[in-house]
């Protein structure tokens, strides 16, 4: 789970001399850990409590008498706070898993393009694609709202999987040119002279090549996707088609005090993506370093 | 002849998908701005009202708010990048040190980052709840306050409040950025300046730094749109209260466009977001374009 | 039958011209070296052929069938690349494997062939191994064992040898050279080292800005070449080219640098001096048509020495003549030192002439 694994183990060991930059740098990391994780732990600790306990002064640090309650009602088909909630993951995960793929297969023939072909306007197209992130999400809500009652998609998972796709685009594009840009042509043309097709050069030589800056940006579109709230709050109006961060709201609204269920569930639909963060965060920032930062 | 034809069938997915989600918006918002449009959701009877829209924003009936606001929207920009890359900064030095359970510890920073703006609008809420928060509670227990603090109903605290949860969410993204670059500093050059006696601040100074120049550059740059444009945490926790004191420009539009419905005003609103973002993204362009500079993106 | 012909092969990248209008025809189991400086065309050529490339404009056949839109894979051609692009995530089995999967070989077959090809290049024992794992001599062999898997009917080298070490490169060479014999294949071997294309090829394509310059066999090419850019491409060191003014006075044809020597030449030379468009003329001398000679000699002109470079067996002398810069070879005695002041003496009967205004030959 290591993150970017660098070569430099000499220094730390030479440096006997315990400077003030040394201890300082420590007593940084402890608080900055303790800064980071106090929240997400205070969540957990929550949730764990019953709804009486949580909103008891002064606060009970660590939960006397700790329940799965919450959690038990969420993930259990057999209540309605539990359906709903169930069905939120559900579409998070069919509109997030979409995005992702269909991000994949529109951004991999993109990059590859701007990486290997000279086509008249490539510059250009490629810095357009590239400041889409620069426009806040709120100014494109009542257009795109506009468009997609023109194409009829208000209210599907469309119109939300559509407009998520052009969040992960741009950086996928870049990082992934990155990539195609460090692949020697001649590893193509070799294939194409051992009796491949252009496609299957591609797909069965260079494909696997670029792997890991495919999984760094189908994790970073994953988890753009997931979490995603405003236009999920606007675009949706059904009940039953809601996401779970706009479903966490509507949590919100109609249980305003029960904190345990709310935390409970801010923390399961955070176990998804963190899990996958985690486990293949290596190739983050791995496509960063490569694809990116080294150029 | 060349025949280009078939490479821009790589990109026109792409393409026809950036259109229809970008180009078209960016126009219908642009000339809405010159509009009266009414007050439906219909957009096909519109009246040609010039810069009134603009008038009305800089100078007129929504003025007063809207400076109030980019006040706002300044503080909160500026505290929360230069809170977020300066955190960053250090987590990054930091965590490329070798230690046992660095990994683990680079992966616990990071958490933040990855999960939803609103999980985490909502822990906050949580933790500076006036009754039953966490951060009340411990200061109380420490004896540093007999009452609990008011974080998010009190006009002076609710912009520091705000801005100290966008700082959790967001150093891990300046950490990791900057980790990268810091990838980029040739080992070498810091061997060589210890063994000519450096000082630890002296190396991050002269050696480091250097390195960082065009990676630091582009990360706050990211993080500037990124604040400018962050609408979620902000929404969720105080929706722009108490009394507009924590309005910044996208939560601001947002009310104006959906709230009041005054999609007009709030076109030209976005239109000059639209400005400020134009020239950021200038600068973005040419740091990314720059010879030796390091590539990376929104 | 293997016969491959470039009729008027050209290649344009906007107003670059990579290779203009070359024609040549590679006989079957010929081994041609397309040789020239860095930029001059030799991988696009190859590309060309391979078909990795679009044409601009002309032919190519292979046989007596017409390539040109035929898919590199349909081209029945090996290529082994410059920089070896090996399958970087493929094992060395798995590289070698490729080509016959691609044809849809049966799976022993497969297994056979590739065997076979890592026997007769030594490399059994790397078969598990992945590129990076491998040293450059290493590499080069599978990149050639990639080529020699399946048995095509042409192979395309680019500069296959330029990463090795000296020592390796010759070694290389040499079972370069052995493979084609014993295979009896057609190969076309680009190369910006002129030594290896005289030492290995049957015939030598010398390019020069994506011109075809002249195609011959490496001794006739040695011997006699057509312009002054070959003359100074092949061999070395270099050829000398000096540039000197052809007069005729008494019947005796002298040149004359104007900056310091004159010499008389010979009847033969005389003629073709004659067939000059000007009565410039440039001189071509390798480094043993000048001789060491007494001031009394016919013909001795004046130099300086500058620096002397023994190599072992054979000393070249670089001598200052004129304004020019002149290498010649002595024996390894030779007691020569930077400084003296000689005299040289021009080999007539090795002697080349280049027109001064197209620095073509000189017709003998
Ligand atoms: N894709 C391209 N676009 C524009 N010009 C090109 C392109 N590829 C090659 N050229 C130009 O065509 C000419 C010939 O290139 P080529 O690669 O064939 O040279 P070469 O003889 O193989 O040189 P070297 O010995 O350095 O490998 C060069 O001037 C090169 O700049
Ligand atoms: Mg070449």
């Amino acid at each position: 789970m290591s993150a970017v694994e660098s070569a430099r183990p000499a220094r730390a060991r030479k440096r006997r001399k315990r400077d003030f930059w040394s201890i300082g740098g420590w007593i940084f990391l402890a608080l900055l850990l303790i800064f980071s994780l106090v929240p997400m732990v205070w969540m957990f600790l929550t949730s764990i409590k019953t709804q009486f306990a949580a909103i008891e002064y002064p606060p009970q640090w660590l939960p006397k008498h700790p329940t799965l309650d919450s959690y038990r009602r969420l993930l259990s088909p057999s209540n309605d706070f539990g359906r709903d909630f169930l069905r939120w993951l559900g579409n998070s995960v069919w509109v997030s898993t979409a995005t992702t793929i269909l991000g994949v297969i529109i951004a991999v023939p993109a990059a590859y393009a701007f990486s290997r072909f000279r086509f008249p306007g490539r510059n250009g197209l490629f810095y357009s694609v590239l400041v889409r992130n620069m426009f806040p999400a709120v100014v494109f809500l009542m257009p795109l709202f506009v468009v997609m009652r023109t194409l009829d998609l208000v209210n599907t998972h469309w119109s939300l999987i559509l407009t998520y796709l052009t969040f992960g685009l741009p950086l996928s594009i870049w990082l992934l040119k990155g990539f195609y840009d460090n692949i020697p042509i001649e590893l193509e043309y070799a294939a194409r002279i051992d009796g491949a097709s252009r496609f299957q050069a591609f797909l069965r030589i260079i494909m696997p090549l670029s792997a890991p800056g495919i999984i760094a940006t189908a994790i970073y579109s994953f988890i753009v996707a997931w979490n995603e709230y405003l236009y999920a709050y606007t675009f949706i109006n059904s009940r039953e088609l809601l996401t779970s961060p706009v479903g966490l709201r509507t949590f919100f609204t109609e249980f305003v005090t029960n904190w345990p269920g709310l935390m409970a569930a801010a923390f399961i639909m955070s176990v998804p993506v963190v899990v996958l963060f985690l486990v293949l965060q290596k190739y983050f920032v791995k496509a960063l370093t490569e694809g990116a930062v080294k150029s | 002849m060349v025949n280009h034809r078939g490479d821009y069938l790589y990109i026109l997915p792409a393409l026809v998908v950036m259109m229809v989600v970008i180009a078209y918006p960016i126009y219908f918002t642009i000339r809405l701005s010159f509009f009266d449009h009414g007050r439906a959701l219909q957009f096909d009877d519109l009246e040609w009202v010039g810069l009134d829209n603009y008038r009305l924003l800089l100078t007129g009936a929504y003025s007063r708010e809207f400076w109030n606001v980019t006040q706002n929207t300044l503080v909160w920009t500026v505290f929360s990048t230069a809170g977020a890359f300066f955190l960053g900064l250090g987590a990054a030095l930091v965590v490329q040190r070798e230690f046992i359970g660095r990994g683990i510890v680079r992966g616990i920073l990071l958490i933040p980052w990855v999960i939803s703006a609103v999980a985490a609008a909502y822990i906050w809420r949580w933790l500076y709840h006036s009754d039953y928060g966490l951060i009340s509670g411990i200061l109380t227990d420490l004896g540093l306050i007999d009452r609990n603090i008011i974080f998010l109903d009190d006009v002076d605290l609710v912009m520091p409040a705000l801005i100290v949860a966008n700082i959790w969410k967001e150093f891990p993204f300046a950490m990791i950025m900057l980790l990268a670059g810091l990838q980029t500093v040739p080992e070498g050059l810091n061997r060589a300046a210890m063994v000519d006696g450096a000082s630890t601040w002296h190396r991050f100074w002269h050696v480091t730094a250097p390195h960082l120049k065009s990676v630091t550059l582009i990360t706050v740059l990211l993080l500037t749109v990124q604040n400018l444009n962050s609408f979620t945490t902000v929404f969720i926790m105080t929706a722009g209260g108490p009394a507009n004191a924590s309005q910044i420009w996208v939560t601001d539009i947002y009310r104006i466009a959906f709230n009041r419905t005054n999609f007009d005003v709030a076109s030209a609103y976005s239109v000059i977001l639209f400005g400020v973002m134009a020239v950021l993204g200038y600068f973005y362009v040419r740091a990314l374009t720059r010879g030796d500079s390091t590539r990376s993106t929104v | 039958m293997a016969q491959v012909t470039l009729d008027r092969v050209e290649k344009r990248y906007g107003d670059v011209i990579a290779v203009n209008q070359v024609s040549l025809t590679i006989e079957d189991g010929e081994f041609v070296a397309l040789v020239g400086p860095s930029g001059c065309g030799k991988t696009t050529t190859l590309n060309l052929i391979a078909g990795l490339l679009e044409l601009t404009d002309g032919d190519i056949y292979i046989g007596d069938t017409l390539i040109n839109d035929l898919d590199p894979k349909d081209r029945d051609i090996a290529m082994v690349f410059q920089n070896y692009a090996l399958y970087p995530n493929k094992t060395v089995y798995k590289n070698l494997a490729f080509p016959l999967q691609m044809r849809k070989v049966k799976k022993q077959d497969i297994d056979a062939r590739v065997r076979e090809t890592a026997r007769l290049l030594s490399i059994e024992q790397l078969l598990e191994r992945r590129p990076r794992e491998l040293s450059g001599g290493q590499q080069q062999r599978v990149a050639l064992g990639r080529a020699l898997v399946r048995n095509p009917r042409v192979f395309l080298m680019d500069e296959p040898l330029s990463n090795l070490d000296a020592k390796l490169r010759v070694q290389m060479r040499a079972e370069l050279k052995r493979f084609h014999q014993d295979i009896n294949a057609t190969i076309i071997y680009v190369t910006h080292d002129q030594l290896e294309a005289v030492t290995m090829a049957d015939k030598m394509a010398v390019m020069s800005g994506g011109y075809l310059q002249q195609y011959d066999a490496p001794d006739v090419v040695y011997n006699h070449p057509v312009n002054t850019f070959v003359a100074g491409f092949v061999g070395s060191p270099a050829m000398n080219l000096l540039r000197a003014r052809a007069a005729r006075e008494q019947d005796v044809t002298r040149l004359s640098s104007g900056d310091g020597w004159s010499v008389p030449l010979n009847d033969a030379l005389a003629s073709r001096v004659a067939t000059s468009s000007t009565d410039e003329i440039v001189v071509g001398l390798r480094h043993n048509a000048i001789r060491l000679v007494d001031g009394a000699a016919t013909g001795a002109v004046p130099a300086t020495v500058y620096t002397v470079e023994p190599t072992g067996d054979i000393t070249f002398v670089h001598a200052r003549l004129g304004d020019a810069m002149i290498v010649f070879s002595v024996g390894p005695a030779s007691t020569l030192a930077a400084d003296d002041q000689i005299f040289l003496q021009f080999d007539q009967e090795h002697m080349h002439l280049f027109d001064g205004a197209t620095e073509q030959a000189l017709a003998r």
